[in-house]
């Protein structure tokens, strides 16, 4: 018998993080820059919901609003982030030696590790709308490492493709493995965690699905564990989500 | 892990850790220091993230980082 939380897009954590004020020194593109963040799990003010799932620590719905708006180049020690770009434009510099500029379909996970710096920033006037996922890793102080990907959605329609992590081109040095569908037409997919000791949390992105026949609309999600499958049904209207698979 | 064995604390505001074993010299506070025995008070010194938010985590090393270490009996 699997288990299984469901979380509506309103009843996730809200916050608006200015770039004036006491936020100034964190979000840069002062004056009229602004973060919104929406956390699927507790994070920074929010703490009335999850602690997290699996190694899943953060969850954040983020859009950054305003040319110039920004994390200013801030420490990290170990956590993995990765984004995942969904409309707009980011730019991402680290200190191991990346200025990247992606667009939407492209991600990347970066391991701070040791003690890696980065920045987010929005050079545009259109808003950028990405995916935070914060991941514990599987040994504290590794050697800072980035890599990036893009997802095609064209290419990959209508099926679950990888990617990040076990079995996807692209590894994390964690049990844990992020894969997205875009599908256009109605259909059955199935996805097998590795083990039913591994969880899977499904975020819908975009459109509606059923996942183990619950209904999800834009910005839902549902937490799945001790399952040996997980089921997504679609329909005939483009849906899009985000699978992310992690040893509980 | 026993009650006695040194333990270790993860920011979930940036990631930063807190090894009993270790200390935080550079902060006054010196090795073998327990995390009961840190102010309620104490942030982050990274992030000003508050002590209360900090996870205890049994995450091993990277080959070449400290080694586990137990408190001397
Ligand atoms: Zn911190």
């Amino acid at each position: 018998m699997s288990n299984s939380f469901i979380l509506r897009a309103a009843d996730r954590g809200h916050e608006t993080i200015l770039s004036t004020g006491p936020t100034a020194s964190y979000v840069g593109g002062h004056p009229d820059a602004f973060i919104t963040r929406q956390s699927s799990f507790n994070f920074h003010d929010y703490q009335s919901g999850r602690a997290g799932f699996g190694r899943i620590r953060v969850f954040g719905d983020e859009t950054f609003n305003n040319p110039g708006c920004s994390y200013n180049m801030h420490p990290h020690h170990n956590f993995i982030i990765c984004a995942f770009v969904l409309s707009g434009r980011l730019q991402h510099i680290n200190t191991t030696g990346n200025n990247d500029e992606l667009l939407a379909g492209d991600y990347y996970a970066f391991s701070a590790g040791s003690g890696g710096l980065h920045t987010e920033i929005n050079v545009h006037r259109e808003p950028m709308n990405a995916i935070y996922l914060w991941m514990l890793p599987d040994h504290l102080y590794l050697p800072p490492s980035y890599v990036r990907g893009r997802f095609d959605a064209e290419a990959s329609a209508n099926r679950i493709k990888p990617l990040l992590g076990a079995d996807a081109a692209l590894p994390i040095p964690q049990d844990a493995k992020v894969s997205r569908l875009f599908s256009t037409k109605p259909g059955r997919h199935v996805y097998r965690p590795r083990s039913s000791g591994h969880g899977v949390y499904c975020f819908v992105i975009d459109g509606t699905l059923a996942c183990d026949g619950t209904t999800l609309g834009s910005r839902d999600s549902k937490g799945i564990w001790n399952a040996t499958e997980v089921v997504l049904e679609t329909g005939d209207a483009p849906a899009d989500a985000l699978l992310v698979e992690t040893i509980l | 892990m026993s009650d006695r064995d040194f333990k270790r604390w993860l920011c979930l505001g940036c990631g930063f850790s807190y090894d009993e074993a270790l200390g935080l010299p550079e902060h006054g506070i010196s090795p073998g220091t327990r995390w009961a025995d840190i102010p309620d008070d104490w942030c982050c010194p990274d992030c000003g993230t508050p002590k209360h938010l900090f996870e205890m985590v049994e995450i091993p090393y990277a080959p070449g980082q400290p080694t586990p270490q137990r408190p001397p009996l």
